[in-house]
């Protein structure tokens, strides 16, 4: 897939994603933004109307060009078929009628991105709606748009401007080879999550949340959780949905409100959670070994393409200045490696349940070939 | 976690994922996605068992044909015995599918891509799927309530009266459900239209509420009756139905309201229509056909007629026994039946008391369920069928009677003028002679005007008046050639339906104006002109002439249509054309004319093309006057 980096704005950013557009094999772009651009702008919304082939993306925390994360400038990457973009708006409000809008089937893969301030239960909505429709015949990899500070903006596009509160979905025709793992491991729990609504966790065993969760992490860990650097603690102690026969699902906690713990996705009422904790190693050599799983994939093994990789950006304030390992881990010489850093991610792999992750590292093999 | 925790911990959460939907779709779906999740499985269905196999209630993905682990299981499912489950596959290496029995519903498949599920895990899924087979009948039950209580309440809408659903709690009766037409009709109210039913439906006592007898069935409580009731259009009349609703609610009931405004609107009508008949002064009764018959329906008019005491005369009474002739009610009925419909028909009677009268019978043949049966009405003429009589024996006089005895006077008295010489008493003579040839003439006139009535009231030809007008006109010229007659009719013929009596009429008013002239030489003008009379097309003929004119008591008898011993004319002249007239459905206006008199017949028109046919386009013959 053609390629394109730039840190430039307004005209010349134009130009260059002109450029990509009207290369040739380039049938859609799928441009991934940093914060750096301020995508609200009528510039840059001039910018996506002007392309001449589909466009779809979001603004993320990082993105990561030539196996580098980057926390400024855009990425763009020339989609070598013609691609079918579908919208989800209002996304916060999206129930089971969410199946009759989703594309029919046909495309190989997808790449869906979420605005991940959307309400959670509407996320998993979508989710559900995703896999009820094509279960494993529709490949899908993504993640959560937006900024980790932000809440209310805009942080989706396609060439009609830019949304929030919404989805955005594009159907590809190459086959892609998905990894999906996060290395984080049990160390506390299960507990029953006995009043939540959506992300929010507002008890455990029938106990305030906060209270359950601070005493898990301080009696099996030597951490201390203060309610004033709450999201530093809950950066390294995620909790884990568990499902037979497979990691956990991560759900990662960033706010507390009283006694409620919010997270990124939903948790659903009933089920039960575990405390899980990290360390680099394992979280690395997970991330490593999704990229093994995508690149070993039937219709991916020997053949070329481009890796994308959507990893959480807590993963990189987890591992913070060690990250690069991470993302060196992932890196195979022979495929060029693009991706974002995002808040939750968006995978199946080709074989089991579709879901919406936390702390996980996604790595797609993109082979060039249709 | 230990596996057995982690087993037991999954198999909980998709024990949450069962029941508490709305729809059996919503919760197969539902119970679906939580098995594949917590299994980490990627395909799936919940299918139904039916008579002819099994059908999809929920797959993932939703069609299940583009998947190749799905579309083998359910290839196995559709060859599976019920006895055959828990059931397993593997189309491709590594690829499983699981099937499991839902008991009394169906059963489930789950395809698992690239692993397989423990034996353990799909050992402990039993009770799990028993919940959920029993989560899917409880909907499936509820799905097929709701769907007979959708039908019912499109039943319910579709009835084109109103209709409500009401519940009696502490004697208050609310509606709870109404159709549209309820609302149409009454209004939006809570309140049960008309007088309360409450005491009708909750007590089995006697009801005091309405005029009407109320039927009902103290053992189930259901009650009919009419009742007004206000809607939206003023008062009005329903016949209600009270059904109490068997079940669980044992004071809720149905509401029939059946708009009868109309039906005793015209049952009314009848019942007046009935005593018009009744009061009739004609016979009116339905019989049966045949040569006896059976009284079926008789009004008070036939028992006068028929001098009965009551209408019980004619029961166990054939109708035969009321002709004077039994065998002419053979033949009554036979033509009836044959024609279908018959217009005064005279026929002799017995009344009760062995008198025998004339009757004017008139019927028609109704069809009934029981067969054919004949509508009759019975005038009693026997006054005019006497004077009739009277007129034959008075016409006999005159035309046969007196008429021998004047000319025997006639003869003596032309002996008698021819032995005398005596000037005086020849005059004397002569007078006897031109009163008898006055008498003769008179005698005449009566059997001519006897003649008008024999023809009836009908004609079936129709009269070339111009033709008609000329001929006139031609004959008087003959007989007074010194009076001269003009006619002024348009070249284009004109048509009216008439026969010899218009020409026997417009002889005689041009003969009178000729011969009652005191003008050295009468003159008589005819002309015609197209009027219209009473809203449609009429030919007026207007005889005017140079005379002294008609006598002002001639013209008022005529006028007035009756003589008095103190008015009355001098012959016979103006009554042939007054009768005549009236006979052809015409009338006759007299006017003073300067000089003289003008008097216009006035027709109605035949067809307009009449000329060009010789029948005259109306299907009647055409005639000049003859």
């Amino acid at each position: 897939m053609k390629l394109a980096y730039s840190s430039a704005t307004g005209d010349a950013l134009r130009n260059e994603l002109t450029s990509l557009a009207t290369q040739e094999h380039v049938r859609g772009l799928l441009v991934l933004a940093t914060p750096s651009v301020d995508i609200t702008t009528d510039d840059f919304e001039t910018t996506l109307r002007s392309m001449s082939v589909p466009v779809c993306g979001g603004l993320f925390p990082q993105v990561i060009v030539d196996g580098e994360p980057r926390a400024s400038g855009v990425l763009a990457i020339g989609l070598p078929t013609a691609p079918t973009v579908t919208v989800v708006s209002e996304l916060s409000e999206a129930d089971d009628d969410l199946d009759a809008t989703l594309p029919a089937e046909g495309s190989e893969a997808a790449f869906v991105f979420v605005d991940a301030h959307a309400d959670a239960n509407g996320v998993g909505s979508l989710i559900d709606a995703l896999f009820r429709t094509y279960s494993v015949g529709l490949s899908v990899v993504g993640g959560g748009a937006g900024r980790l500070d932000g809440g209310d903006e805009p942080c989706l596009f396609t060439g009609d401007g830019v949304i929030k509160d919404a989805a955005v979905m594009v159907t590809i025709d190459q086959p892609i080879g998905i990894g999906v793992r996060h290395g984080w491991n049990e160390v506390a729990g299960p507990f029953r999550v006995t009043d939540a609504d959506g992300g929010m966790i507002r008890e455990l065993d029938g106990e305030p949340a906060c209270e359950v969760y601070q005493e898990a992490i301080e009696t099996n860990t030597d951490t201390t959780l203060h309610r004033e650097d709450f999201f530093e603690t809950a950066t390294a102690h995620p909790f884990g949905i568990s499902r037979l026969d497979g990691e956990p699902i991560v759900r990662d906690p960033f706010a507390v409100d009283g006694d409620a713990i919010s997270c990124f996705g939903p948790v659903p009422e009933g089920e039960f959670v575990t405390v899980l904790a990290g360390d680099p190693d394992s979280l690395i050599g997970a991330a490593e070994q999704a990229a093994e799983t995508a690149l070993t994939e039937e219709p991916i093994t020997d053949s070329a393409g481009t890796l994308c990789v959507f990893d959480c950006i807590s993963r990189q304030l987890y591992l913070d200045e060690i990250f690069e390992r991470e993302v060196a881990a992932i890196n195979d010489d022979g495929w060029p490696m693009v991706g974002a850093l995002t808040i939750g991610e968006i995978a199946n792999d080709g074989t089991g349940h579709l879901d919406y992750y936390n702390k996980t590292a996604v790595v797609a093999a993109v082979s060039d070939s249709a | 976690m230990p596996e057995r925790q982690q087993r037991v911990q999954a198999l909980y959460e998709i024990a949450l994922t069962i029941g508490g939907k709305e729809t059996l779709t919503e919760t197969a779906d539902a119970a679906l996605a939580g098995y594949l999740r917590k299994l980490n499985c990627s395909v799936g269905g919940i299918f139904r068992a039916t008579e002819t196999g099994y059908t999809p209630t929920a797959t993932i993905p939703a069609d299940p044909a583009g998947n190749a682990l799905l579309s083998a299981g359910i290839e196995r499912l559709a060859e599976l015995s019920s006895d055959g489950f828990p059931s397993h596959t593997e189309p491709t290496a590594g690829d499983h599918c699981y099937l499991f029995s839902l008991p009394d519903f169906g059963a489930l498949v789950i395809g698992k891509q690239g692993g397989e599920i423990d034996t353990a895990t799909r050992s402990a899924l039993t009770p799990l799927n028993e919940k959920l087979a029993e989560a899917c009948r409880n909907k499936l039950v509820e799905r097929q309530l709701r769907e007979q209580r959708n039908r019912f309440e499109a039943v319910f809408d579709a009835i084109p009266e109103p209709v409500a659903d009401t519940v009696v709690e502490d004697g208050t009766e609310e509606i709870i459900a109404s159709n549209a037409e309820f609302e149409r009709t009454f209004g939006d109210t809570d309140e049960t239209p008309g007088t309360a039913m409450v005491p009708e439906i909750t007590d089995t006592g006697e009801s005091t509420q309405h005029s009407r007898p109320i039927d009902t069935d103290d053992g189930d409580h259901r009650i009919t009756t009419e009742t007004s009731c206000e809607t939206v259009d003023g008062t009005e009349e329903f016949l209600f139905h009270g059904v109490p609703v068997a079940g669980d609610q044992a004071d809720e009931y149905i509401h029939l309201y059946v708009d009868i405004t109309d039906q005793k609107r015209r049952a009314d009508e009848l019942r007046r229509y009935e005593r018009l008949v009744e009061n009739l002064p004609i016979g009116v009764y339905r019989t049966t056909p045949g040569p006896d018959g059976e009284f079926k329906l008789v009004n008070q008019g036939l028992v006068d007629i028929l001098e009965a005491d009551s209408k019980a005369y004619f029961e166990n009474r054939s109708v035969s026994e009321i002709y004077a002739d039994p065998d002419e009610r053979a033949a009554f009925s036979d033509r009836l039946l044959e024609e279908g419909t018959v217009d005064n028909v005279e026929l002799q009677f017995e009344t009760a008391d062995g008198n025998q009268i004339w009757g004017e019978v008139s019927g028609i043949v109704t069809e009934t369920d029981d067969g054919p049966v004949f509508e009759l009405a019975l005038q009693d003429i026997t006054a005019r069928k006497e004077r009739d009589q009277q007129l034959d024996v008075l016409n006999r006089v005159l035309r046969h009677n007196l008429r021998n005895a004047l000319n025997v006077i006639d003869g003596n008295a032309a002996m008698l003028n021819a032995a005398i010489e005596d000037d005086e008493l020849q005059s004397h003579v002569k007078r006897i002679e031109r009163r008898v040839s006055n008498l003769e003439a008179l005698s005449e006139k009566a059997v001519t005007v006897r003649s008008l009535f024999d023809q009836g009231r009908s004609t079936t030809t129709a009269c070339d008046i111009q033709a008609l007008l000329m001929r006139v006109s031609n004959e008087l010229e003959e007989c007074h050639p010194d009076a001269r007659v003009v006619v002024d009719a348009p070249e284009q013929s004109l048509y009216v339906n008439a026969d010899v009596r218009l020409k026997m009429a417009l002889a005689e008013l041009v003969n009178n104006a000729v011969v009652h002239n005191n003008r050295s030489t009468p003159e008589v003008t005819l002309t015609t002109e197209t009027v219209t009379r009473d809203g449609e097309q009429a030919v007026e003929i207007v005889i005017t002439d140079n005379g002294p004119g008609i006598p002002k008591h001639e013209r008022k008898a005529i006028e007035s249509g009756e003589e008095t011993p103190l008015q009355h004319g001098t012959g016979l002249g103006l009554w042939l054309v007054y009768w005549a007239m009236s006979l052809l459905g015409g009338d006759i206006h007299i006017n003073d004319a300067d000089p003289g008199t003008r008097i216009a017949l006035r027709l109605p028109q035949a067809g307009g093309d009449a000329q060009s046919q010789p029948d005259g386009g109306t299907g009647v013959a055409v005639n000049s006057g003859d």
